[in-house]
């Protein structure tokens, strides 16, 4: 039954993409003869660089929907790299533009001209017929009724195989020219990086190891002890010759006591090690859960974010529910939003609300717990509270593992 | 009273058992899954229902989504459902089914026999059991409203939003039936709501009113 629906599901996501390439071709026309038109303007160092970035993005988000990874990560360099690269990209934008747009838009073009003269040739002069296939004026019906969907099937085909190659060479063109090239330092600073989040992440897995082991130890099997000893004592004065019932019953109902603490904290430890809410119903499910249990009204906004690792799907949560308590205590806030985005290989998180800001993670534990934790993973935290708000708190996770 | 039980861990479906058994249930059939529950309700028609949430084969909340569909395939059947974690959206979902007969608590409450029992038989009647622990979140939630509550006001409407009717409430308060009258009377004056008659409805109007002044928005998509 599902090899038949598979076919055309395939197909239309194959025409999705043609339509999404096509789009991208014309606008990287309408760039391209923009960046002709503007030159002097985009010379500009700031603005040269605001006009690679918005390609960058653009690029990347078209080849973050193709099964082929994204060749860059998060753009790093000094701004001097980040100008010239900007201004390189000036005119080989007009250049690839142009070249790689214009078949685009004499295809798209095309098409219209087939869909209008097809029903509506004979309307024009008859000195001034419409033409198909370049240079065949439309004289008849049939002319038009073979011709006019020929044309329309064939350039449909042509766009359906072109466009979405055409489209990716142009977006990795632009990307290798904007994005940075790591040099030898900075790979080796990188690995230096990623060296030491490594430690961090072992130490982190280690000291929460020990936090779980502490908590059962100290807390729940303790509990087990006490509770076995209270039974004990209990069984042996019920065998006594002379029963004394008034401590069987008590001491029968500090076991009972015992035992519900020691659900309570063990509950406690399972939601800390991995929220159930999450295992239950994934990240959607959980932070819809904690977003409409906040006080202050939160909108959620999830982005499509494919496959996340469980221990990125935990922080976030953790992330969220620590900063809408937050919120929640502090902000004064009467609207916040939660936004979990994915770009490509990176997890981004934004919490933000409309209160009276100042927020300072030095002085709470939640958000440095936070941070921690985030940071044992290679992302990082970003905090902006300025007094009278609002205040943004920035999780971002790497996710491509 | 006839019990029909999802439950696939077998330590806690035979502790079950063996408890109803003394209470006087008589339990006609324990499901492994949520197909094998839906089957047993079908096949015996049962008075009251117990399902634990996660049930195989995800371990997720398959039985929440079981009590959902037994409530739509049988209206009214009344469901308990019991959990190793309170969660306020479950509790939602299985009050967002119309008719009385639902209850939503903690697996710890098993242990305190009497009110695991008392619960049951509300939710066999058609009346709610809501966990403590829900309610208390509700009540957190709900803030400056409430704090014009009495902290005995305040017992009371949490009893109240937990199912309980006003005997039971006077009971486990140790006043008199006249007492919680008054403190009921003065807690939807004081709320501003319209006065319930006891039951599933006023249950749901409390709910309501919590869930409400906690701050409505919440979870827009």
């Amino acid at each position: 039954m599902s090899e038949p629906r598979a076919f055309p599901g395939a197909a239309w996501a194959r025409w999705t993409r043609t339509g999404r390439a096509g789009g991208y071709l014309l606008g990287s026309l309408l760039s391209g003869v923009a960046t002709l038109v503007a030159l002097p303007l985009l010379c500009v160092p700031r603005l040269a660089r605001l006009w690679a970035g918005w390609h960058r993005d653009r690029a990347r988000r078209l080849l973050a929907t193709t099964p082929a990874p994204p060749p860059a990560g998060p753009a790093t360099g000094h701004p001097t790299g980040r100008t010239s690269r900007a201004l390189l990209w000036l005119p080989v934008n007009a250049l690839t533009g142009v070249a790689f747009g214009l078949p685009a838009l004499l295809c798209v073009g095309n098409v219209v001209v087939a869909v209008v003269a097809t029903p509506l040739w004979w309307a024009f002069d008859a000195r001034d017929r419409p033409r198909l296939f370049v240079d065949v004026p439309v004289p008849d019906w049939t002319t038009a009724l073979t011709l006019g969907p020929l044309q329309v099937l064939l350039l449909a085909v042509a766009a359906y195989l072109v466009f979405p190659p055409v489209a990716h060479a142009h977006a990795r063109i632009c990307l290798a020219v904007v994005s940075a090239h790591p040099t030898d330092e900075q790979l080796a600073e990188r690995v230096a990086v990623l060296t030491r989040t490594r430690a961090d992440v072992l130490d982190a897995h280690g000291a929460e190891l020990r936090r779980i082991e502490r908590d059962l130890h100290d807390g729940t099997q303790a509990r087990l002890v006490a509770i076995a000893m209270r039974l004990a004592v209990a069984r042996q004065a019920f065998a006594d010759r002379t029963r004394d019932d008034q401590l069987v019953a008590d001491l029968l109902r500090e076991a009972h006591e015992g035992t519900e603490e020691a659900m309570t904290e063990l509950r406690e430890v399972i939601r800390t090690v991995y929220p159930p809410i999450l295992a239950d119903r994934g990240l959607d499910g959980a932070l819809t859960a904690v977003t409409s249990r906040c006080v202050v009204p939160t909108r959620l906004d999830l982005g499509s974010l494919g496959l996340v690792p469980a221990a990125a799907e935990a922080i976030v949560y953790f992330a969220v529910a620590e900063a809408l308590t937050n919120v929640a205590r502090h902000s004064r806030a009467t609207a916040a939003s939660v936004r979990v985005h994915r770009v490509a290989d990176r997890l981004s998180t934004v919490i933000t609300d409309n209160g009276v800001g100042g927020a300072d993670d030095r002085r709470g534990t939640g958000i440095a717990g936070i941070r921690r934790r985030v940071l044992a993973l290679d992302g990082t935290v970003d905090l902006d509270s300025p007094v009278g708000g609002p205040t943004t708190v920035t999780v971002e996770l790497p996710c491509g593992w | 009273m006839r019990v029909v039980i999802a439950e696939d861990n077998v330590l806690l479906s035979s502790g079950l058992e063996l408890l109803l058994g003394r209470a006087g249930f008589r339990t006609v059939a324990v499901a492994v899954d949520a197909p094998g529950f839906l089957a047993a309700v079908r096949e015996h028609r049962p008075d009251v229902t117990i399902v634990d949430v996660r049930l195989p084969p995800s371990f997720r909340d398959e039985g929440i989504h079981a009590a959902l569909r037994a409530r739509r395939e049988h209206p009214g059947l009344p469901v308990l459902v019991l959990s190793q974690y309170v969660e306020q959206q479950y509790a939602a979902e299985l009050l967002s089914t119309s008719g009385g007969g639902v209850g939503y608590l903690l697996k710890d409450r098993v242990s305190r026999v009497d009110e695991f029992v008392d619960a049951l038989r509300r939710v066999a009647d058609g009346g709610t059991a809501m966990d403590p622990e829900v309610i208390a979140q509700l009540v957190r939630r709900a803030g400056d409203p409430i704090a014009a509550l009495t902290p005995r006001e305040r017992e009371v409407l949490a009893l109240m939003a937990q199912g309980r009717d006003n005997t039971a409430i006077a009971g486990q308060l140790v006043v008199t039936d006249n007492a919680v009258h008054k403190h009921i009377g003065n807690i939807f004056a004081k709320l501003g709501l319209a006065v319930t008659d006891s039951g599933h409805r006023r249950v749901l109007a409390v709910l309501a009113y919590l869930n409400a002044a906690g701050g409505t928005g919440g979870g827009t998509r």
